[in-house]
């Protein structure tokens, strides 16, 4: 019976086909947009973990709140860790290696010295800075090597928006009054990017202090022999610093897989927020079912009084409604996912490729099994809850006024 | 003993007995008896003709007499069950396995080919597909519709209709086929032939039913009853 009563709703969907693609266009977009951001969103997870759990054994230590994905760029506060917390923390037991990150103001010239504006430049070690940076993060231009003096790197905005011309490779700036040469310039990240790199102004260790005059470690970057204990490790340094400056909060050490976490987290949220934003469209879509089944009900009156005048039970007559909703919910639900799927694509492109530097994160969509699974018995429970009532208002008609209506 | 024996076997050939049955349409002032407490008794084989005048009641004794509606009073048995007794389903069961009916306007599904159309009825009954497929061709080609099967209502003429919806009746293999006018819609030559069919069911043993304005039709059957402001008689045939 049942392929009966599939083959009556398949037939009356084909009868009405414009009406019908309608409404499962409804449906359709209301699963696209699911299916699509549920991609985007298991992508960025990816690329974020990509990005980040490859430094699963790199705590960083700074002065202050410390490290998080809201304030990636810290405020000079004017502390900075000594010498001796560094030392300290060589010696803690499970420390593979301590590198440190200088921080501190200085003056940035370019063509000449009445385009001199104050900003903040960060020093770094060769070997710092390749963990944490790499070709990949660079617009032109290449990374520092060891070896390397009197060259820069720079952010997207330094080279293209903070003076009248723009910076190139090669290009000769002076910080502090002393020459360095632009190495690279990082991409542009907007706001992509877990930090962003736009203002950043790079150089090694040893220029920062021949140009500043000053070693104020603002920033370091510990690496542990054992991952699993990167957590504890982190409270031990913490404490150790605290303890060296006789303040309870002077220094905090974040570990990168509690960033990973919080950023994971974040993102499940705004996840979870446009997926319940995306889910009144297929609110909507449920309505235009109900909508197009209860005329089809009206229309179809009279085929509901032959159907039980010749012996079919309200029960029958029900299942071929709520099959018809049902099959139309499906097909709406088949065609959102493939639209979903196509449409994540588009959009993690246009994301990928966003800013004039091509910037931001690359990005992969993530369709997983789950989220098909989801689109499909979402669409399903659409399809049923939506024709329940229509279905239930044909069975209940009388058999004998449903044949007589015209 | 012969006597009690054929009583009983008598008892058992009424497929058809309604007592006190009656049906009033509206309320208060506004209330039409369209069928005056009747008393008939239907014979297994019997082929019967009601006529009258419009608005005399024939559709509404069809109408009961095929469960597709309720009586305001009184009883229907379909082999000795008391039908309006019997819940939604069970009736829709009476509907489906005692009866076949045959409309005036044919009332074929517009969507089904001639072929699913006849199907439709086994497939509440719950027969096998193979069967119905089998079962369905076998009664199109009786009406002499085998190269039709394809073809939906709207590719078939008003006598071809007719036919399939006759082989709809009879998928179930019911003990009544009632007709409502079942040649009031097709031309004279369509109509013989629907005829025709009708009477050679009744000639296997079915109990046929028809309403009919034709006094030619009614002519042909073996018992004739007819109807006036809601009450039914007998006439000699």
């Amino acid at each position: 019976m049942f392929r009966d009563n599939f083959n009556l709703a398949y037939k009356n969907i084909k009868e009405r086909l414009s009406r019908s693609v309608l409404t499962l266009l409804g449906i359709s977009i209301g699963i696209m947009a699911i299916i699509s951001l549920m991609g985007i969103g298991e992508g960025m997870n990816v690329a974020v973990e990509g990005e980040l759990s490859s430094l699963s054994d790199t705590i960083i230590v700074s002065v202050g709140e410390g490290f998080s994905i809201f304030s990636p760029n810290l405020d000079d506060t004017g502390e900075y860790l000594t010498e001796r917390d560094i030392n300290d923390l060589e010696r803690i037991p499970g420390v593979k290696e301590v590198n440190t990150q200088l921080t501190g103001m200085a003056s940035l010239s370019f063509n000449g010295d009445e385009n001199t504006i104050m900003t903040t430049i960060t020093g770094m070690e060769i070997e710092t800075m390749n963990i944490q940076y790499g070709l990949e993060d660079l617009y032109r231009g290449s990374i520092l090597e060891n070896g390397d003096q009197s060259k820069i790197l720079i952010g997207y905005d330094v080279a293209y928006e903070y003076f009248d011309n723009d910076i190139q490779i090669g290009s000769r700036v002076k910080i502090n009054g002393k020459k360095f040469f632009v190495n690279g310039i990082f991409s542009k990240q907007g706001m992509g990017g877990v930090s962003t790199n736009d203002d950043l102004l790079l150089l090694t260790s040893r220029d920062f202090q021949k140009t500043t005059g000053e070693s104020n470690i603002f920033i370091a970057t510990v690496s542990v022999y054992d991952v699993t204990e990167v957590e504890s490790m982190a409270l031990e340094i913490e404490r150790t610093i605290n303890e060296n400056h006789g303040e309870d909060d002077f220094a905090s050490a974040t570990s990168m897989s509690s960033i990973l976490d919080s950023v994971q987290n974040i993102m499940g949220i705004l996840q979870t927020v446009l997926i319940a934003i995306a889910s009144i469209a297929l609110v909507v879509a449920s309505i235009g079912i109900m909508n197009t089944m209860l005329t089809s009900v009206m229309e179809r009156t009279r085929e509901i009084g032959i159907m039980k005048a010749i012996g079919g039970t309200n029960k029958d007559v029900m299942s071929i409604f709520i099959i018809e909703g049902l099959l139309l919910s499906l097909i709406g639900g088949a065609s959102g996912i493939i639209l979903g799927i196509i449409g994540s694509t588009g959009v993690a492109a246009a994301l990928s490729n966003m800013g004039p530097g091509g910037g931001g994160m690359p990005l992969e969509p993530v369709i997983t099994f789950t989220a098909i699974a989801l689109g499909l018995s979402v669409s399903m429970i659409v399809g049923i809850l939506s024709s329940i009532y229509p279905a239930w208002k044909a069975a209940k008609m009388s058999p004998i006024e449903a044949v007589r209506y015209e | 003993m012969e006597m009690e024996e054929r009583q009983e076997k008598s008892m058992n050939e009424d497929v058809i007995v309604t007592k006190n049955l009656s049906k009033t349409y509206g309320k208060g002032d506004l209330q039409v008896k369209a069928l005056k407490e009747t008393d008939i008794t239907i014979k297994k084989g019997d082929y019967i003709a009601i006529i009258g005048p419009s608005g005399s009641g024939k559709s509404t004794l069809m109408n009961l007499i095929g469960c597709l509606d309720r009586p305001s009073s009184g009883k229907l048995y379909i082999d000795d069950t008391d039908v309006y007794k019997l819940k939604e389903n069970e009736l829709a069961r009476i509907r489906r396995e005692k009866i076949g009916f045959i409309f005036q306007k044919y009332n074929l599904i517009p969507t089904l080919t001639a072929l699913e159309n006849v199907m439709l009825s086994m497939g509440f009954a719950g027969v096998d597909s193979k069967s119905r497929i089998k079962k369905a061709k076998k009664l199109l080609d009786m009406v002499e519709l085998s190269h039709r099967i394809e073809h939906k209502p709207s590719e078939l003429s008003g006598g071809e209709q007719q036919r399939v919806a006759i082989s709809r009746a009879l998928g179930n293999n019911p003990t009544i086929v009632l007709g409502d006018e079942p040649t009031g819609n097709v031309d004279s030559k369509s109509g013989n032939k629907i005829m025709e069919i009708l009477e050679n069911i009744n000639n296997k043993g079915e109990t046929v039913i028809i309403v009919t304005h034709d006094p030619n039709i009614a002519k042909r059957a073996s018992r004739i009853l007819r109807i006036e402001d809601g009450v039914v008689r007998e006439e000699n045939v």
